[in-house]
């Protein structure tokens, strides 16, 4: 009752949080697919290299629907999922009393933004 | 039968700290916790420990067993082949033998404020449907235990962490559909120290005596807490 | 702290540092947060993969060459393990989170839309259309 007047301070975790959820569900819809096309399948040799030659995946990640096809997986498989893994680092650190505080939190999100702009430049330039 | 069970004895007015003590005691298919702990206070009569109901609805009777926070009255040794060994509710201090400071998880509670606010006047009493009454209602019964504060390592690592209980209990008043005092509470649950510094461990719901799910408590007020952020952005001069 | 005047010397042990391995639940817990760790190995691949596309042909053969070393095949194999036992946690949880369903037909849902993304993905790069 008598600690009703002062309020603490909002946190900005729901930002964070709403892009770690976000990248959750890429990372458990999207990576496993990924992973099974890309870094099994190939490597096995039940998807073609012919299949994957360059003319092919540029045209599909670069050219077919103005490359928006392309965006939606660096988005759904680059960006968000780093998001996702970042926040639970964060977190983690915290888990493991290894560190807290702003400075693990700018370069965990830190490095989160600047991996997904590098990716999303890729995709641009 | 007898079986061998080991306690966690403190005396502050003669001991460091606390150590362990192994006693006989008798045991069938029946004996709870609660009666092995009465059995050794029989032998030693200094041994502290709460309870009252012995029937899982005081929730005074909490206890580590084996390293997971039980209630002494609904746990039984015939579970425990192997032995156990009891010890006070982790992330409280100790005050004597079992016996816990439960004083920062009532002030955790009540910072939440949970009781029905309702300016309402009147003497009519509110009405509620069986449909809104299901909203809440698995959030309603928490026996104030403790358990969950004793499985969640958020609060052993925070101590200012609102923590299971109190958040649960945020959620089930905010749900009911005769209080008001939603804008109230938001401020302590958009708080890191609020639902945010939950990382869905979820022990919390897997020891409560009483299936609250506090976890999930916890992280639906996430979900409302990113709403709330959401509308005072879009209204600037409301809850801040 | 303590109040010396009542007899109260309250002792509150030192959180644990391993706390998280010393029930079978929390090292879940912990394992379901490390599945991060394979994860960004793969984000990164994907990285140096667009990088790569984006330099041309002979760059782009070194990323296919690159995916299929044996190293780099386990490691994502590990990744591959990882991103399903995260699936599993987290469609587990999101009912509780969001309860708009009964829990076992968003579960089933989830998976669906996982098996249905891979089945997509294996018939667009595979070029079976
Ligand atoms: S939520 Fe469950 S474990 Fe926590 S205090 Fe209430 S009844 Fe006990
Ligand atoms: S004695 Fe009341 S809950 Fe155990």
């Amino acid at each position: 009752m008598n600690n009703g007047t002062k309020q603490p301070k909002r946190s900005d975790e729901p930002i964070w949080w709403a892009l770690f959820s976000a990248g959750g569900v890429c990372f458990a819809v999207v990576i496993p697919g990924s992973l099974l096309s890309l870094a099994v399948l190939y490597p096995l040799g039940l998807i073609s290299a012919e299949m994957l030659s360059y003319e092919r995946v540029h045209h599909m990640v670069f050219e077919a629907f103005f490359g928006l096809g392309g965006l939606a997986f660096v988005g759904a498989a680059i960006c968000l999922p780093l998001f996702h893994a970042v926040h639970r680092i964060h977190h983690g650190l915290h888990d493991l009393q290894w560190a807290h505080g702003p400075v693990a939190k700018v370069i965990c999100y830190g490095a989160a933004i600047l991996l997904s702009a590098i990716a999303l430049g890729l995709w641009f330039f | 039968m007898t079986q061998t069970i080991v306690i966690a004895r403190y005396n502050p007015e003669q001991d460091e700290k606390p150590h362990h003590e192994a006693y006989q005691v008798q045991s069938d298919d029946n004996t709870s916790v609660l009666d092995a702990l009465q059995q050794v206070q029989q032998q030693d009569p200094g041994l502290s420990f709460r309870w009252s109901c012995r029937m899982a609805i005081c929730g005074s009777c909490g206890v580590m067993v084996n390293g997971v926070p039980k209630l002494g009255c609904q746990t039984f040794l015939r579970d425990y082949p192997a032995g156990l060994v009891i010890t006070p509710l982790s992330n409280f201090a100790v005050e004597k033998d079992l016996i816990v400071n439960m004083e920062p998880f009532l002030e955790h509670l009540s910072a939440i404020k949970p009781w029905l606010i309702n300016t309402a006047e009147g003497t009519q009493p509110h009405v509620q449907t069986p449909k809104q009454l299901a909203k809440y209602q698995q959030f309603a019964n928490c026996i104030n235990c403790g358990l969950c504060y004793s499985a969640c390592p958020q609060f052993g690592l925070n101590p200012e962490f609102r923590g299971p209980a109190a958040l649960a209990l945020a959620h089930r008043y905010n749900l009911d559909s005769r209080d008001q005092g939603k804008a109230q509470r938001m401020p302590e649950l958009n708080a890191k120290n609020g639902v945010w510094t939950c990382t869905f461990v979820g022990f919390c719901s897997e020891v409560c005596p009483k299936k609250v799910d506090p976890a999930a408590a916890i992280n639906q007020g996430k979900v409302e807490s990113a709403k709330d952020m959401i509308v005072s952005v879009l209204k600037p001069s409301g809850a801040r | 702290m303590s109040s010396q005047q009542n007899g109260r010397r309250p002792y509150l042990p030192p959180f644990r540092r391993d706390w998280w391995l010393q029930l079978r639940f929390y090292r879940l817990y912990m394992l379901r947060e490390a599945t991060v760790l394979p994860l960004l190995f793969f984000v990164g691949w994907l990285i140096y993969g667009l990088y790569s596309l984006g330099q041309g042909p002979m760059q782009w053969q070194h990323w296919l060459e690159f995916m299929a070393k044996p190293w780099v095949f386990v490691l994502n194999l590990l990744t591959l393990a990882a991103s399903l036992f995260h699936a599993k946690t987290f469609f587990e949880l999101f009912p509780r989170v969001m309860p708009l369903a009964p829990p076992g037909l968003m579960i089933a849902g989830q998976w669906l839309g996982t098996v249905v993304v891979a089945i997509g993905l294996i018939v667009l790069l595979g070029g079976y259309v």
